[in-house]
């Protein structure tokens, strides 16, 4: 499954590529590490790190549900393949 | 502290209901519970729901819900560490685990060592991955201990001596009891009841508290300024920056690694529920970042001046700020359910964590190394006495060794555990690594991060990386399991040449 696997897998994976974006939300410490603007009292460093949990779960939320449309329409993808979960070789 | 009786009482019955939930549960989609995978693994067959009450229960422990704002209210901004490392945790969950689900299920694997013994063909490699589970998870079945002796103490029943103890050791009974008839489907029914209580107790607490203490903004402006956010780093140093954010990233990486965590993982019904459960736990990060302002509010409530909680707070430290902000806010029979919220909190951790280290225990040690063709009856029996000892284990050590080496050993267990990461991500994802130089990573990582401890002096995690002059202070399991995966990667192609494969290695590998 070499050749034809490769691509149909990048086709079905894609949408893995926005998981690095609940990382890219914490990582730069200076941006939140700050008291204004805050939110009725709450200093920004509290609530925009509560804050950044929701988004985290709206991208992983997004994922899910593009990657089972893309599942869906991509040829010969079979739910078998969807439950094995296998990304491949792209980490 | 004077036993306060309306509290204690609400207390005790929840107990004994949850007790009653561990029990019936072994008639719960009911199977053979003499097979391995039916006692230890709830048969694979948890929904999307059930998973979820399970793996929050299973992560989210008593011992966070009490360390986790004593760490806030002691240090400030840097114990809100938790919150950046709960939303990292579920793109590695959603990326990682559903593969290693299908070929465990495919493959009939238990553990993840025994995921490693197949993919590798390695008995060395399986060893020492089972072993830092073991090691790992033990002081943590302790730590959820610790949990529910600051409740138990909070509640004013007597302290010290053996009727001290009484309560938990009579605690720890019942949890082994019912642990041991109905294995993982215990702990799996009684999440469901454990997390609508913190669910309760939590939603009640950010609301009623705040009103009493005069809002949101009245809490952040009575903590001291230096706490309400990370020190500027200066100098040659990033300073508190790094130790943030490596203290979250290391913790996220290590979390799914740890033995109880692949238990409720590998117990899904299919690789969907994980991944659909990879968003929905987010909930749970909601609530711990709402149960780590806890702390600020202990501040606010001024516990730790008032005389009442003085004992409280000489005994338990930091950890009693929490029972002690919940006794000054709520009425006494709220009071009784928060607190029972949190040991039925460490009794769903310490069950699934017992579980895990009976299914390591019997099968990558007992099985493969004394009775290789034992049956499956004798299999299950074997790992629940196992689970039983495991839990006496862990009472004596609470009883018997100070409660800072239980931490100190658990901070360790964070290290030793992430360096499996190697091993489990490299053969989930490349077809060529091997076995020899994974074993040497692990080593190498292991002895590094025990090192960069030591001169800590094993209380503190953060090690003063310097490079270039510059100084990184960071998480101690991050840099050796960098050090880790390197030595992996490097010498991988060098021990093929030297020893060409035969043929078995790749028994398990990636080709599906």
């Amino acid at each position: 499954m070499a050749g034809e696997g490769k691509k149909s897998r990048f086709l079905r994976h894609w949408p893995r590529f926005l998981l690095i974006i609940p990382f890219l939300l914490v990582v730069y410490v200076p941006f939140y590490n700050r008291i204004e603007p805050t939110l009725g009292g709450i200093p920004f460093f509290y609530w925009y790190q509560l804050a950044a949990i929701l988004l985290g779960a709206a991208v992983v939320v997004v994922v899910y549900l593009l990657e089972t449309r893309v599942t869906r329409t991509t040829e010969g993808a079979t739910e078998e393949i969807d439950s094995s979960g296998t990304p491949g070789d792209i980490l | 502290m004077s036993l306060d009786v309306t509290a204690a009482s609400v207390f005790v019955a929840l107990f004994l209901f949850v007790t009653w939930v561990g029990f019936i549960a072994a008639r719960w989609r009911k199977a053979d519970l003499n097979l391995l995978h039916e006692w230890g693994l709830g048969g694979r067959r948890f929904g999307t729901v059930v998973t979820w009450f399970l793996l929050g229960g299973d992560l989210y422990t008593a011992y966070t819900f009490i360390a986790v704002p004593a760490l806030v209210y002691g240090v400030g901004a840097m114990g809100f560490f938790a919150v950046p490392y709960t939303i990292m945790i579920y793109p590695i969950l959603f990326l990682v685990f559903p593969r290693l689900w299908a070929i465990a299920r495919e493959r009939g694997h238990v553990t993840a060592a025994d995921y490693i013994r197949d993919r590798f063909d390695s008995r060395l490699l399986a060893l020492a991955v089972a072993l830092t589970g073991l090691l790992a998870t033990m002081p943590y079945i302790a730590l959820q201990l610790v949990g529910m002796e600051v409740v138990i103490g909070a509640l004013g029943f007597p302290a010290g001596g053996f009727t001290g103890h009484l309560p938990l050791i009579i605690a720890f009974i019942i949890l082994a009891a019912f642990t041991y008839t109905s294995g993982l489907r215990a702990p799996a029914l009684i999440a469901v009841v454990k997390d609508l209580l913190i669910f309760i107790t939590i939603f009640a607490a950010i609301v009623i508290i705040p009103a009493k203490l005069g809002g949101y903004g009245a809490i952040f402006a009575s903590v001291p300024k230096e706490k309400l956010l990370l020190a500027s780093p200066s100098g040659d140093t990033l300073g508190s920056y790094s130790a943030f954010f490596t203290l979250a990233l290391g913790s996220a990486m290590a979390l799914f690694l740890y033995p109880h965590s692949m238990t409720g993982i590998l117990s899904a019904s299919s690789g969907k529920v994980i991944r659909r459960n990879a968003a929905a736990l987010s909930a749970y990060s909601f609530v711990l970042g709402l149960i780590a302002l806890l702390g600020y509010m202990a501040i606010a409530a001024g516990v730790g001046q008032n005389p009442i909680y003085a004992a409280g707070f000489e005994q338990f430290g930091a950890n009693f700020a929490v029972p002690a902000l919940f006794l000054d806010m709520f009425p006494s029979w709220f009071v009784g359910v928060a607190f029972a919220a949190i040991a039925i909190g460490a009794l769903v951790p310490a069950a699934i964590m017992s579980i895990a280290c009976a299914n390591l225990f019997t099968r990558n040690l007992y099985k493969e190394y004394w009775r290789p063709d034992c049956t499956d009856a004798e299999e299950a029996r074997m790992a629940k006495i196992v689970s039983l000892v495991v839990k006496v284990g862990a009472v004596l050590f609470i009883l018997a060794i100070p409660q800072a080496y239980a931490i100190q050993l658990q901070l360790l267990g964070g290290i030793w555990i992430i360096q499996l990461l190697p091993p489990i991500l490299l053969g989930l994802f490349t077809r060529s690594v091997n076995a020899h130089a994974l074993l040497l990573g692990w080593a190498v990582g292991t002895a590094l991060g025990t090192y960069m401890a030591a001169t800590r002096g094993f209380v503190s995690s953060i090690y003063p990386l310097e490079i270039l002059g510059v100084t990184l202070p960071g998480y101690a399991a991050l840099y050796s399991v960098i050090v880790n995966f390197l030595v992996a990667a490097a010498l991988s192609p060098v021990f093929d040449r030297l020893w060409p494969r035969t043929g078995a290695l790749d028994r398990a590998s990636n080709r599906r």
